[in-house]
């Protein structure tokens, strides 16, 4: 009796399950999907400073929606695109110089070369950096900077940080961007270049973000949080990767 | 009867799992024939871009036939169910059966609806499939893939598992970056402040509805 009940459920089954796939030519093998196995969930993010941020991150909106989207419409309106390409590239060729040097700092010989390699290109062939030449030869912009070096030499994040008109940034990015601000030979010029060449510089960045900013605004419910997350992952995985390279570089002196 | 409705249950479940070994032997020839989750990801990229590319309407950013053709081409494709759980974390347990099927639902709208106006882009892009990471053989794999043809190229990773319906994709990187991450803590915010109900809420006021 047993056993024939579970030959009719057995056949039943396996008649349903073909009367089902019949009709389908392409069969596939029916294995249930496995469970989602729960990584240790990640440690929740430093950020102690959490209304102070949010404040800012609101006055940071305010100012956005008052001064730079105007400017940026702007800019975006009357400059035609190889201009804008070609100030972009300009102050990505500046930026190169840093990210070589911190290359080198993070004891990432050849990322260094690769960025000196650019740099040389794009301001010879590329007129003054106007031109990314260097991509067109394979030779990729990379991220690097003050804050990943002091990452990958083991300095810890520290708390979350919204800047004014910055954005997302960190105890330890800050620190970084002050270093780079240090550096800057902009820095030194006369007040009226020295800020021009930086709010251009800060015009075409926000400019080159606008697309993923409407993006990150659409799919989000908490923005705040959803950048936040965003820019603490981006963080982590720069300097894990120059943590390698660095960790590397020293085991093979 | 009890006695008979007990040995039912343990039965049905046997015969279940017969019933799948059974296909798998007897099917395994039309296993072959199922394509490979890298090859399914370049043949998805490659059609996608193809269509974008001859049809202008596709490339107007709200248009009607983009939502028609995400959900007829990109939706099968997705598990949103897979994707909502790991965005919950934790927290899917604290939802009862109706939340977690409605958490689903808006969740893929959400997904659906903003990163259909990415599609226009793919007009002037090209996906390369570079490599696949088997996590487990034949049930759980990352794809990894190169966008080309911005300034820089663009890694997005695809996390694909083997189910009934063939292969779907649970996880998008972009250059390493999680998405579903990003949702796991604005989830969890919304949820310790108020409740699955208000994750609930929050979700349908995002959708509009």
């Amino acid at each position: 009796m047993k056993r024939f009940a579970l030959s009719l459920v057995l056949l039943t089954t396996l008649g349903s399950g073909l009367a089902i796939a019949a009709p389908s030519k392409k069969v596939k093998a029916v294995a249930p999907p496995p469970p989602i196995v729960e990584e240790q969930e990640p440690a929740p993010p430093n950020d102690v400073l959490e209304p102070l941020n949010r404040a800012t991150f609101a006055l940071n909106d305010g100012i956005d929606m008052v001064i730079v989207n105007p400017l940026v419409t702007l800019w975006n309106g009357i400059m035609p695109t190889f201009v804008r390409t070609g100030v972009g590239n300009f102050f990505n060729n500046l930026d190169d110089v840093y990210v070589g040097i911190n290359h080198v700092l993070q004891g990432n010989g050849s990322a260094a070369g690769a960025d000196f390699q650019r740099v040389a290109v794009n301001t010879t062939v590329g007129i003054g950096g106007l031109f990314d030449v260097g991509a067109k030869m394979g030779l990729h912009k990379v991220d690097g900077d003050f804050g990943q070096t002091l990452g990958a030499w083991g300095l810890p994040t520290g708390p979350y940080l919204i800047l004014p008109l910055i954005g997302p940034s960190t105890f330890r990015e800050t620190t970084g961007r002050f270093a780079r601000i240090a550096t800057d030979p902009r820095s030194y010029l006369d007040p009226v270049p020295s800020y021009s060449l930086m709010g251009l510089e800060y015009l075409q960045t926000r400019a080159d973000g606008k697309a993923n900013e409407g993006l990150i605004a659409a799919s989000s419910l908490d923005r705040y949080v959803f950048v936040r997350n965003l820019y603490l992952q981006k963080r982590a995985l720069m300097v894990k990767a120059a943590r390698e390279k660095t960790s590397s570089a020293a085991s093979a002196n | 009867m009890q006695h008979f409705i007990g040995h039912l249950a343990r039965g049905l479940s046997l015969a279940g799992s017969v019933a799948a070994l059974a296909f798998m032997l007897g099917f395994s020839h039309a296993q072959a024939e199922t394509v490979a989750p890298d090859e399914l990801v370049r043949k998805l990229a490659a059609e996608m871009t193809a269509a974008v590319r001859a049809d202008p309407e596709l490339q107007t950013p709200g248009s009607l036939k983009i939502s028609d053709f995400v959900q007829k081409n990109i939706v099968p494709r997705f598990d949103f169910e897979r994707v909502t759980q790991i965005a919950m974390g934790r927290n899917w347990a604290k939802a009862n059966p109706s939340e977690q099927k409605q958490i689903i639902t808006e969740f893929g709208r959400l997904l659906t609806r903003t990163y259909s106006n990415a599609i226009a882009t793919l007009k002037d892009l090209e996906v390369e499939v570079k490599s696949t990471r088997v996590i487990t053989a034949n049930v759980d794999v990352t794809v990894k893939t190169q966008m080309i043809g911005r300034p820089q190229p663009v890694a997005i990773d695809y996390g694909l598992i083997n189910g009934p319906g063939g292969w779907k994709v649970y996880d998008v990187t972009v250059e390493g970056i999680s998405l579903v991450a990003a949702y796991r803590d604005e989830f969890g915010g919304l949820v310790s402040s108020s409740g699955v109900s208000g994750l609930i809420e929050a979700l349908k006021k995002k959708n509009g509805g």
